[in-house]
């Protein structure tokens, strides 16, 4: 299966990325190198019926239900750029400055 | 010697590593160890772990330095919160010493992919420390500090352990807690550690183990018991996975491998061979898993919620979201990002995501028939070659993947493995890797105290 540029562009798009031109060349022939290579699992027999393998507990063990917090470091008013009435501010849409 | 003592002469030790080159730290400071002595020193009582500095690789979050991820991205981020494992060290009487430098992400085998330029080989500053955890293997390598976490995605403290000829420990997943470790693959993740020895690993490892509930992937067990180092090995049975011994395997490796097989024998365990015929596809398998993983971890980074913002040219959300991601990720980053998206997007998902998964139930069903089978644990070469030269594969992302080759499996399985020297081939360390069943972490600690007293990790192979 072979990526193009348009194909980059798709996903970079979906993966709010932005692309610039001069890298696009270099990222169509690595995409490519990359998805050619793990396309050989292709060889391994189908098993339709596999399911798919997680480690970890076999059931996950959920904290007793009681309101709380992680104990933070510092307040949030401390860690936000701008805090005010228990709000973090951000700016408003287009009106965002670099910072 | 007391805290104090140990913190002035780390801090002696970081600031001659950072005169030699090593770039091995992002953040470190004489007064933030000079507090750190002061903590413990305050104590009410010795923890196991006594005035130990550690070094933290630079995705694990602490509140009294940035947390980076040695990338652009996060420049600057100060957690509000310490993650389990460094509160647990800390609460055991270490002191953190570092922030490590590290492959952008943990997305890395080499740590030429940080944002704030690459790690020097300890021994050899023309070569890389392996990666991703890369900072904290050299840190330890060079003497700076007996023990370091680490974390594992695919490998990432084995191999470098490996390359720098020190003990790596990937425990069992589930086995230590993840909360505040920055999260890149969710179903792989583990931090890990560095050790000089296998018992400063397993000290460390023993510290920050247990059931944590602000982790809900925690086994819920207690800590693990720190095991002796057993005298000898009668009566275990070790495999030999045929397909972790190629014929073309490098000779130096290959050396290595003889010398510990001998090694084992002489110990009195009894060698088996034994096959895991999947393995081959760990590679392929893991390089569609784990960036699938990242594109969905990596997304919450959008400019709004950390670190740096860029505005886009159309001055809206979305050309924000995408200035600042095409700004603060490097190179490795986004090509993984844009490998996972494309394996999960529309079309693509059965042909690369679906089949991923059956292939990994598939290299984990293989380790579960080999234990089945009657082997205790299973010895392997860790890395295919001695470290490489830096430069050697940035430009070919699939070379630097096969660097990989033989940590990933285990990875996949989520089974504990470490990885200890077994020698050095023209200089470069060579290391030796024993995996052992789910949960079984300290009979592979207690066999690799066994295998680490009788092999000689500084003499030549060959």
């Amino acid at each position: 299966m072979s990526i193009g540029r348009d194909d980059v562009l798709h996903v970079a798009k979906l993966a709010e990325l932005a692309v610039h031109e001069r890298d696009l060349d270099r990222l169509v022939g690595q995409l490519n190198r990359i998805v050619d290579y793990v396309a050989q699992l292709d060889q391994v027999p189908g098993d339709g019926t596999a399911d798919a393998f997680l480690p970890g507990p076999q059931q996950v063990t959920l904290r007793e239900d009681v309101p709380g917090s992680v104990p933070l470091a510092r307040p949030p008013a401390a860690i936000a750029p701008e805090f005010a009435d228990g709000f973090f501010l951000v700016p408003r849409h287009g009106a965002m400055e670099d910072l | 010697m007391s805290a104090a003592a140990v913190a002035r002469e780390t801090g002696a030790r970081l600031a001659a590593a950072e005169a030699a080159g090593l770039n091995a730290t992002l953040h470190w400071s004489q007064a933030l160890l000079d507090a750190e002595a002061k903590r413990v020193g305050a104590m009410p009582a010795a923890g196991p772990l006594a005035g130990m500095p550690i070094a933290i690789k630079d995705n694990i979050v602490t509140t009294d330095a940035p947390t980076t991820c040695a990338s652009r991205i996060l420049e600057g981020y100060v957690s509000p919160f310490d993650a389990t494992a460094v509160t647990r060290l800390r609460a055991a009487g270490a002191m953190i010493a570092a922030k490590a430098n590290m492959d952008e992400f943990a997305m890395g085998s080499s740590t030429e992919h940080s944002a704030f330029g690459r790690v020097r080989h300890p021994l050899d500053p023309s070569r890389v420390p392996g990666g991703s955890s890369g900072g904290s293997a050299a840190l330890v390598a060079a003497g700076v500090v007996p023990a370091a976490l680490g974390s594992e995605t695919g490998g990432s403290v084995r191999q470098p352990a490996s390359f720098c000829g020190i003990v790596g420990v990937k425990p069992s997943y589930g086995r230590v807690s993840r909360f505040g470790l920055v999260a890149f693959g969710s179903s792989l993740d583990c931090i890990s550690v560095f050790g000089r020895t296998v018992d400063d690993a397993a000290r460390v490892l023993g510290a920050m183990s247990g059931h944590d509930p602000l982790d809900s992937t925690t086994i819920p067990r207690g800590p693990m018991a720190v095991p002796a180092a057993l005298p000898d090995l009668r009566g275990l049975r070790v495999g030999l996975p045929r397909e972790y011994f190629p014929a073309d395997l490098h000779p130096g490796i290959a050396a290595g491998m003889e010398r510990t097989k001998a090694a084992v024998r002489q110990l009195g365990a009894e060698l088996v061979e034994v096959s895991l015929p999947n393995s081959a596809y760990a590679v392929p398998t893991y390089y569609i898993v784990a960036p699938a993983e990242a594109a969905a971890n990596l997304a919450r980074y959008d400019g709004v919620r950390y670190g740096p913002r860029k505005v886009g040219p159309e001055g809206d959300i979305r050309a924000l979201y995408q200035a600042t991601r095409g700004e603060g990720f490097g190179p490795e980053v986004q090509r993984r990002i844009l490998v996972g998206t494309y394996v999960l997007s529309a079309g693509y998902y059965d042909a690369y995501y679906r089949k991923a998964q059956r292939v990994r139930a598939r290299i984990a069903d293989d380790f579960r028939r080999a234990f089945a089978g009657g082997v205790d644990l299973l010895l392997t070469p860790t890395t295919p070659t001695p470290a490489f030269r830096a430069g050697e594969k940035t430009e070919d992302p699939v070379a630097m993947y096969l660097a990989d080759v033989f940590v990933c499996a285990i990875s996949l399985a989520g089974l504990p493995a470490l990885s200890i020297p077994v020698g050095r081939d023209e200089g470069l360390p060579v290391g030796a890797q024993l995996i052992a069943p789910f949960f079984e972490d300290e009979r592979m600690l207690a066999a690799a105290g066994a295998i680490e007293r009788v092999v000689a990790g500084d003499a030549e192979v060959r």
